[in-house]
């Protein structure tokens, strides 16, 4: 195949992304491999791909990300030796909180009955119960019987002592009703 | 005109057949053009399988010196596959590596000081608009894409963890990598 020709037939992005996560069968990952090593375009694709999961990584790393995670990845990071500071709160509780120069992430785990819940929002308040910002249809394993989420560390290192609200609604249709409300007292870290 | 200009871009067949052709010499232009070409897929193929920089900087060195190795050597009978050629030795490369061989002090002694293929790192990506992009993304698409891409979790290990059908987390993930795909590449269609 010439270098600088463009492929006749270009290998999508689903198969590529499922050729990296290797969701393939031996003969169709063989077709693809055999594809891109002598395709420029589709072999750009893959680098493409490849730097896209190396920018989350280094993302997730470097400043966090807010975001509702699953116990898996919980475990995959402190596998990877990664500083992981976790607070469980009861439904309609609250704790007291902080976070530390060591710790690489900070989880919220929010205590929930979530049996039959079809969709469930994940909404931050303010001082006065207003919504703040909003995570629409996150998702969760009901089996859990909680959620869990990251913050970005960089934002909470910034924060002065406060108290953070974090409200679950639970959706069905056009209707919606409190599943559970949290608080985090946070303070900043303090060394002495 | 009795002289031509040479092809300023010989497709990979042409290259190599003049590598094959210059033996006993050695044809350092084609050689090196080759390399260039091949070097970066090549690399990808060894992260892919061994999910590891240094380990695919080594898959790819390795590989590239046994093709220009080969190809001096006259394995290759038909130049049109190059491709399959190649593919053959990543393969075979992959496991000698799995199995620890040690091949390639050897070949690095013979030919590393003039066919070292080039450092070929994957492309950085805007780290500030990647940030940006995901942020925009419906949670569900963004979650799945997140825990997708720290780990390279499969879809049925995402599905399983989710509590999601494997199939659904494909949808989503097809939706997210889109949306995600064009805001980080500037694509308005």
């Amino acid at each position: 195949m010439n270098n600088t020709a463009s492929c006749p037939s270009p290998l999508d992005w689903d198969t590529l992304l499922a050729y990296w996560l290797c969701e393939l069968d031996i003969d169709s990952e063989a077709a693809v491999e055999e594809h891109y090593l002598g395709c420029t375009q589709c072999s750009q694709r893959l680098e493409w791909l490849a730097a896209l999961a190396q920018g989350v990584r280094n993302l997730i790393k470097i400043s966090g990300v807010n975001m509702v995670i699953t116990d898996a990845f919980v475990r995959n990071l402190k596998a990877r030796g990664l500083h992981v500071r976790e607070y469980r709160v009861p439904l309609n509780g609250s704790v007291n909180c902080t976070v530390t120069p060591e710790d690489d992430f900070v989880l919220g785990r929010l205590e929930a009955p979530l049996d039959e819940v079809k969709r469930l929002d994940l909404v931050y308040l303010d001082d006065e119960g207003k919504d703040q910002m909003r995570l629409d249809d996150i998702p969760f394993n009901a089996d859990s019987g909680s959620v869990v989420f990251s913050t970005r560390i960089e934002a909470l290192r910034a924060l002065p002592a406060c108290t953070l609200r974090v409200r679950l609604l639970a959706v069905d249709n056009h209707d919606s009703r409190i599943l559970g409300d949290y608080a985090f007292n946070h303070t900043p870290h303090n060394p002495q | 005109m009795s002289n031509q200009d040479p092809d300023p871009q010989p497709d990979d067949a042409t290259l190599a057949e003049r590598v094959v052709h210059a033996a006993p010499g050695i044809d350092r232009e084609a050689e090196a053009e080759l390399c260039r070409r091949f070097a970066p897929r090549v690399r990808l193929y060894g992260l892919r399988h061994m999910r590891n920089d240094a380990a695919a900087n080594d898959l790819m060195q390795q590989v590239m010196l046994m093709v220009i190795e080969r190809l001096r050597a006259g394995a290759l009978r038909e130049s049109g596959k190059l491709v399959s050629f190649v593919f053959g030795i990543c393969r075979m490369v992959v496991l000698d590596l799995q199995r620890g061989h040690a091949r390639r002090e050897r070949l690095l002694e013979t030919y590393g000081d003039i066919l070292a293929p080039p450092e070929t790192p994957l492309p950085n990506l805007d780290e500030k608009r990647l940030a940006h992009c995901l942020e925009g993304l419906p949670e569900r698409e963004r979650t799945v894409l997140l825990l997708t891409f720290y780990d390279d979790t499969p879809a049925d290990a995402l599905a399983h963890d989710l509590n999601l059908s494997p199939a659904n987390v494909r949808v989503i993930r097809h939706r997210g990598l889109e949306r995600l795909r064009k805001c980080v590449t500037g694509e308005t269609r």
